[in-house]
């Protein structure tokens, strides 16, 4: 009888566990539909900082380094960056329908995109961010060009001034992001 | 049958025991990637020319650090390096890449990856968490040279790693083969 009732406990610890887990990933954009890009691209950038390599820097960044220190602030609490970039020689090597798997999951519940938030970059720019409530629970970029095409994927807590402070930082690229100011629109339309 | 079920349990756990250093033997993966840029792009690694010594495949420079503006990333006798020269890499970038990612996601961690078809120059950076101390692996290939290292990196050196990972996986290279040609 305490036997059933330790397995039932466990089990149930279990399924928790792992609807934490499901809900804590969330927010991570799956890129791997955007691969096959790589075939066409003259440059291709993947980044990947994962949960445990984000602990791993927060560990490492020193406190005494002004740099490192302010990273470490602006990375506390973040799960994960995933970044993945391509550069085209010419022009029209990707689409819509190559974005759709993409956009696809930001219109997933939660998602909301920006529309005050500019680049100083040419192209067309895309900010959504992941709120549970009043928090943020993760963001994404989409930015395109004729050329080049460019996904962030910041899971954790992280707004557009984080974002724009850790641009060039831990392989996010430089895009030039500003907020103008605090207006949002919902995806769902 | 308690017995034989003791016997089995030991068994095993001897097993478990004995089998733990082969498994680590064989998870030499810097060997293993070696051999796949042998065997994907039908080149071979000459061994490291300036210690010229013939049949000396891969060096493990041990304790060749002593500090310095050139050596301050690999932790003293960490460094693994094997260098391809002179040869043509050609092949599919993807299907190389995808390979490289299957044989090492177990136990390395992807942290940046680079192609550019125009120089087709590839950039793979690796890291592994070995209790206190990160193992990073660094595999650059381009049209004739390719080179793989595997460093151990201080807390400090992997800041930096993680803050520029470009940047620094570029240094961590530069730097192994300057030491080895020193």
């Amino acid at each position: 009888m305490k036997s059933t009732f330790k397995t039932s406990l466990i089990s149930l610890l279990l399924i928790i566990t792992t609807a934490f887990v499901a809900k804590a990933q969330d927010t991570r954009i799956q890129l791997g539909s955007l691969d096959h890009l790589a075939a066409k691209a003259s440059e291709t950038v993947d980044v990947n900082v994962d949960e445990r390599l984000m602990k791993l820097a927060a560990r490492v960044f020193s406190d005494k380094d002004e740099d490192q220190r302010q990273i470490k602030k602006l990375i506390e609490g973040l799960k994960g960056i995933y970044v993945k970039s391509f550069e085209f020689e010419t022009e029209g090597q990707f689409g819509a329908a190559d974005l759709e798997p993409i956009r696809s999951q930001l219109r997933g519940a939660g998602w909301t995109r920006m529309v005050n938030v500019v680049s100083k970059k040419e192209g067309n720019l895309e900010v959504y961010l992941q709120f549970a409530g009043e928090m943020i629970n993760g963001l994404a970029v989409l930015h395109t060009d004729d050329k080049e095409l460019t996904v962030v994927n910041i899971v954790g807590p992280v707004d557009l001034d984080k974002l724009a402070q850790l641009e060039g930082q831990m392989g996010i690229p430089d895009l030039g992001i500003e907020s103008t100011k605090s207006k949002k629109k919902t995806n769902e339309q | 049958m308690k017995t034989t079920a003791t016997k089995i349990f030991i068994a095993v756990f001897v097993m478990c025991f004995i089998s733990m250093p082969v498994t680590q033997a064989k998870g030499d993966d810097f060997n293993s990637v070696v051999k796949m840029i042998e065997e994907f792009y039908n080149v071979k690694h000459e061994g490291i020319p300036f210690l010229a010594k013939a049949g000396m495949k891969v060096a493990t420079t041990a304790a060749r650090i002593k500090g310095g503006t050139a050596r301050r990333l690999a932790e003293a006798g960490s460094i693994k390096l094997a260098v391809f020269e002179d040869q043509k890499f050609n092949g599919d970038f993807a299907k190389f890449r995808s390979s490289l990612n299957q044989s090492l996601k177990v136990t390395w961690t992807p942290l940046i990856q680079t192609i550019s078809t125009a120089g087709e120059e590839q950039t793979y950076i690796f890291l592994r968490d070995n209790g206190d101390k990160t193992n990073v692996l660094v595999i650059t290939i381009d049209e004739r040279d390719a080179t793989v290292v595997q460093v151990t990196l201080s807390a400090k050196n992997l800041a930096l790693l993680l803050k520029d990972p470009e940047g620094t996986g570029k240094s961590i290279t530069e730097e192994a083969t300057l030491i080895d040609q020193e």
